[in-house]
């Protein structure tokens, strides 16, 4: 599946091509573009928590409408398009078809995203990526927050088609001779990641109408003003948010499961309990959803039913991280740089979950609401899980794509520093928290704790951009000119490897 | 497969319906508090279960990636290098 990088077509061919490992091409440019993009708001963010005060950024209006941006950008417009690049590559060949069941459609789903991506970015709002009400029905200024529903509502559609194509692809496209039982687990984590989209994505798209129109003036549903519940909105958003975790993590195991044991040079512990664990956590990614409204007045019965259901993901995750320590036990392992993100990827899924049992204790809840616990947490898992895993696996899709090795060097000291960093940003964070610092505040009071926390924090994230900016130079330099890949054991694992991309579907 | 998943949907039941006779809240005041603690005793023990295996498995993964790394010295070839799998 060398794509055309080595014999240079038109631009366009790629961008109006069909095939799926174009469209696949097309959203890794995009999602990583977006991923610096995003990136580089978070920089803002940290330099202006570095001290107390305003340092580098003029008003707190402007500091919500950065953080909100970072929010969707990263989550909407890097985590979920990167997640389908992989899909659109390696789904086909797992499956043995000639390219994905709709290929026109998933060519629509993937161009949703730049216009929605604009209508983001251009209307800057500043609602936070939650668009809580009654804010964002009442007061958000528009056509930003407008701007920002009709975004939101463009990507939804997006998701959800590319959804229907992953799980018509691999229920009716597979090849008559490859049961399901046997389809490879990155296969296998699209498509319970699609069903979760097809169920999730409807609540949020319902909210989000129902948000215009108050916006507009003809409806309150969200407004109290007009007899409306804002409460109701976050239960309609976390519906969809809650199991979406799963969506963007899921899939993200699934390439873990491809890389650990390629590196392991041995077969995976147990594909059926990868399976297993891959059904369970998208049928309990839909009993935890409230857990993040614990503070709003819920009463202890329902409060400890969303606490049970949230705890009952911690099995099946646990059951991935045996089948990955299993696979690696006894094993000849080659820390190469997909191999090395994967790893740091377990250690920080566990560090994230640790947290995220934690956390769902009610008491602990109260005192962690809202503050910035929930922050070191979320972004545990979205860095520290969803980012490496996704790193990672561009690292190990880079010789596939442009027939060239990156710098291998490079790649480990890119690994070690955003590794580095993502623990004193992230780790410290959870501590702020304990010490009571609110989240989404442009300010905050000059305690010495305060102080110092926010600058580890700052320092680590200042490593994070730092490694990212080698990465790219990496990147861009290494597709150009790097090395010519051994493309039939680019890693010099030895041995005949199954290797699915050295099957290669033609262009149509 | 089949087994593994028969064995454990029984085994989440007999965990799980325990753990939910428990939730219902009661409609008595006094029974109601009492549940409470037991709710939070049931908690605090899978919180200590849960850190105890995260210190274990956390452990275990440092020392596998200092074990199997392929430049130690008793690392050996694994019995699938060379077939196909």
């Amino acid at each position: 599946m060398v794509l055309e990088l080595q014999k240079p077509r038109p631009i366009w061919q790629i961008m109006f091509s069909t095939h799926h490992t174009d469209v696949g091409l097309l959203y890794v440019i995009t999602s990583i573009a977006f991923f610096f993009m995003g990136g580089a708001l978070a920089l803002g963010i940290r330099a202006e928590l570095f001290l107390p005060g305003a340092q580098i950024i003029t008003d707190s209006m402007t500091f919500n409408r950065m953080f909100t941006v970072h929010g969707t950008t990263l989550i909407f417009l890097f985590l979920l398009p990167f997640a389908s690049a992989v899909g659109n590559y390696f789904v086909p060949i797992m499956i043995r078809y000639k390219d994905m069941a709709y290929p026109k459609l998933n060519a629509i789903a993937f161009w949703m995203i730049p216009p929605g991506g604009a209508l983001i970015w251009l209307g800057f709002a500043d609602f936070s990526w939650y668009a809580t009400p009654p804010y964002s029905a009442i007061r958000a200024p528009g056509p930003a927050a407008d701007m920002w529903i009709f975004g939101l509502k463009i990507l939804g559609v997006s998701s959800v088609l590319g959804a229907i194509n992953f799980i018509v692809t691999i229920l009716k496209c597979k090849h008559p001779d490859l049961p399901l039982s046997k389809v490879p687990l990155l296969a296998w984590s699209f498509l319970t990641s699609s069903m979760i989209v097809l169920v999730a994505i409807p609540s949020f798209a319902a909210a989000l109408v129902m948000l215009l129109t108050d916006r507009l003036g003809v409806t309150g549903f969200f407004d109290p003003a007009k007899g409306g519940d804002p409460i109701a909105y976050q239960h309609l958003f976390w519906f969809t948010f809650h199991p979406e975790v799963y969506v963007l993590v899921i899939p993200a195991i699934g390439m873990m499961y491809e890389i650990i044991p390629r590196f392991s040079r041995k077969p995976i512990f147990s594909h059926s309990s990868g399976v297993f664990a891959f059904v369970v956590l998208s049928i309990v990614s839909f009993s935890s959803w409230a857990h993040h409204m614990y503070a709003t007045g819920m009463s202890f019965t329902e409060k400890t039913v969303f606490m049970i259901g949230t705890l009952a993901a911690v099995p099946a995750s646990g059951m991935h991280v045996f089948n990955f320590v299993a696979t690696m036990w006894g094993a000849r392992i080659k820390f190469a740089t997909p191999m090395m993100w994967s790893v740091g990827g377990i250690a920080l899924f566990f560090s994230a979950g640790a947290g995220g049992v934690a956390n769902a204790a009610m008491p602990f809840d109260f005192i962690t609401h809202d503050s910035y616990w929930v922050v070191g947490h979320f972004h545990l898992f979205v860095m520290g899980t969803i980012a490496f895993g996704s790193i990672g696996f561009l690292y190990y899709m880079f010789p596939y794509i442009t027939g060239r090795m990156y710098n291998e060097t490079a790649g480990k000291i890119h690994f070690i520093m955003s590794f580095v960093g993502t623990v004193m940003v992230f780790f410290t964070q959870h501590v702020l928290g304990l010490y009571g610092m609110p989240r989404r505040v442009f300010d905050y009071q000059p305690y010495p704790e305060y102080i110092i926390m926010n600058q580890i924090a700052s320092v680590g994230a200042m490593i994070i951009g730092a490694s990212m900016l080698l990465w790219l130079i990496n990147m861009i330099y290494s597709a150009g000119k790097g090395k010519e890949a051994n493309m039939d054991d680019p890693w010099g694992l030895g041995g005949k490897y199954y290797f699915p991309y050295q099957a290669k579907n033609p262009h149509h | 497969m089949d087994k593994t998943i028969a064995l454990m949907s029984i085994l989440t039941i007999l965990i799980v319906l325990p753990t939910i006779q428990l939730v219902f809240a009661a409609t008595d005041a006094h029974e109601y508090i009492n549940r409470k603690v037991e709710i939070w005793n049931l908690f605090f023990k899978m919180m200590t279960i849960a850190f105890t295996v995260g210190a274990v498995v956390s452990g275990t993964l440092i020392w596998l990636v200092w074990r199997f790394r392929e430049s130690h010295p008793n690392a050996k070839p694994t019995k699938y290098e060379g077939t196909e799998w």
